[in-house]
């Protein structure tokens, strides 16, 4: 990114937006499962894992299909700056890119899964945010690791 | 299909009328977001506050802390894909000449903290309203500027 100095200060605060866009949304997907009444992380995780809080298919679609637009566009923005990264190969942009659209995918659904009564537990919707925050977090520090090179 | 590879917008009308355009859409966007936080919130520290607080005499209840929360969700997500519409078309008009950093570092910092300081304004009282206040009203008045100067840019190009 060495060619385009100016465009480092917008992309260094889409880092950081990027960021608190994450947290607030783990932050709000925890209250209902917990977290407004125990306060603790760890028992939300326990309790979202044993019996994770009933919702309904009106409840999922209205959270299914704002995050399915924000969360395509977010990857999408983000990612696209490491066309121009010198840093970080090709071949890991893409990987990493087609990782996180997946795991965006299956985080948002599900908890269809839970709906339907496939899975009674809360565990698969814990994991796949644990994997998708993961993978974002990764490819915000690669979107750093190439601003800051 | 040819693609571009000058950054003067001169010789594409096409690309010139299409950053006209959303330039245009960003800053009604953005007029009508503050609109919009008036209602949702209040825009003095009174209404704010009552919103956020509830009051007793007038018989309001306080916002829930999820909607709150979901609100500033919504508030990081649209102020950082506006801003990085408007900001983007503005660098563009201006890659000839310097650029004031410190309007740009101003504009991004105002705009991610204001939706933080209404978080800190619940837990933590009404003086951080004041923050919140300040943050949203110069993160929109800088917008609309950094807006304007690509706006005009972009007529006389």
């Amino acid at each position: 990114m060495k060619r385009y100095p100016r465009y480092r200060i917008p992309i260094g605060y889409m880092l950081l937006f990027s960021f608190f866009i994450v947290a607030s949304g783990l932050w709000l997907f925890l209250l209902p499962q917990g977290l407004s009444e125990t306060g603790s992380l760890i028992a939300t995780m326990q309790q979202l894992v044993k019996s994770p809080a009933p919702k309904s298919w009106q409840q999922f679609v209205e959270i299914a299909a704002p995050h399915l637009f924000a969360m395509g566009t977010l990857i999408f923005i983000v990612a696209h700056f490491l066309l121009f990264s010198t840093k970080i190969s090709r071949h890991f942009s893409m990987r990493l890119s087609l990782w996180l659209y997946i795991a965006a995918l299956v985080d948002i659904l599900a908890y269809a899964l839970i709906i339907v009564g496939i899975v009674t537990t809360g565990w698969i919707k814990l994991a796949v945010l644990a994997v998708f925050t993961l993978l974002f977090l990764m490819l915000l520090a690669a979107v750093a690791v190439s601003l800051f090179q | 299909m040819k693609f571009l590879v000058s950054k003067d917008t001169a010789p594409t009308p096409l690309l010139r009328q299409l950053m006209t355009a959303v330039t245009v859409a960003m800053l009604l966007y953005m007029l009508l977001d503050v609109a919009l936080h008036g209602y949702l919130i209040g825009l003095s520290p009174q209404a704010a506050a009552q919103t956020l607080y509830g009051n007793e005499e007038a018989f309001v209840e306080p916002i829930l802390f999820e909607s709150l929360l979901l609100q500033v969700h919504i508030d990081l997500f649209m102020a950082l894909v506006s801003l990085l519409i408007v900001v983007s078309i503005y660098l563009r008009m201006k890659h000839k000449e310097k650029v004031r950093k410190g309007l740009l570092h101003a504009l991004f910092l105002a705009a991610l903290t204001a939706p933080l300081l209404l978080i800190a304004a619940y837990f933590g009282g009404s003086f951080w309203l004041y923050g919140w206040i300040g943050a949203f009203s110069l993160w929109h008045l800088l917008a609309l500027f950094v807006g304007t100067v690509a706006l005009k840019r972009l007529i006389a190009s």
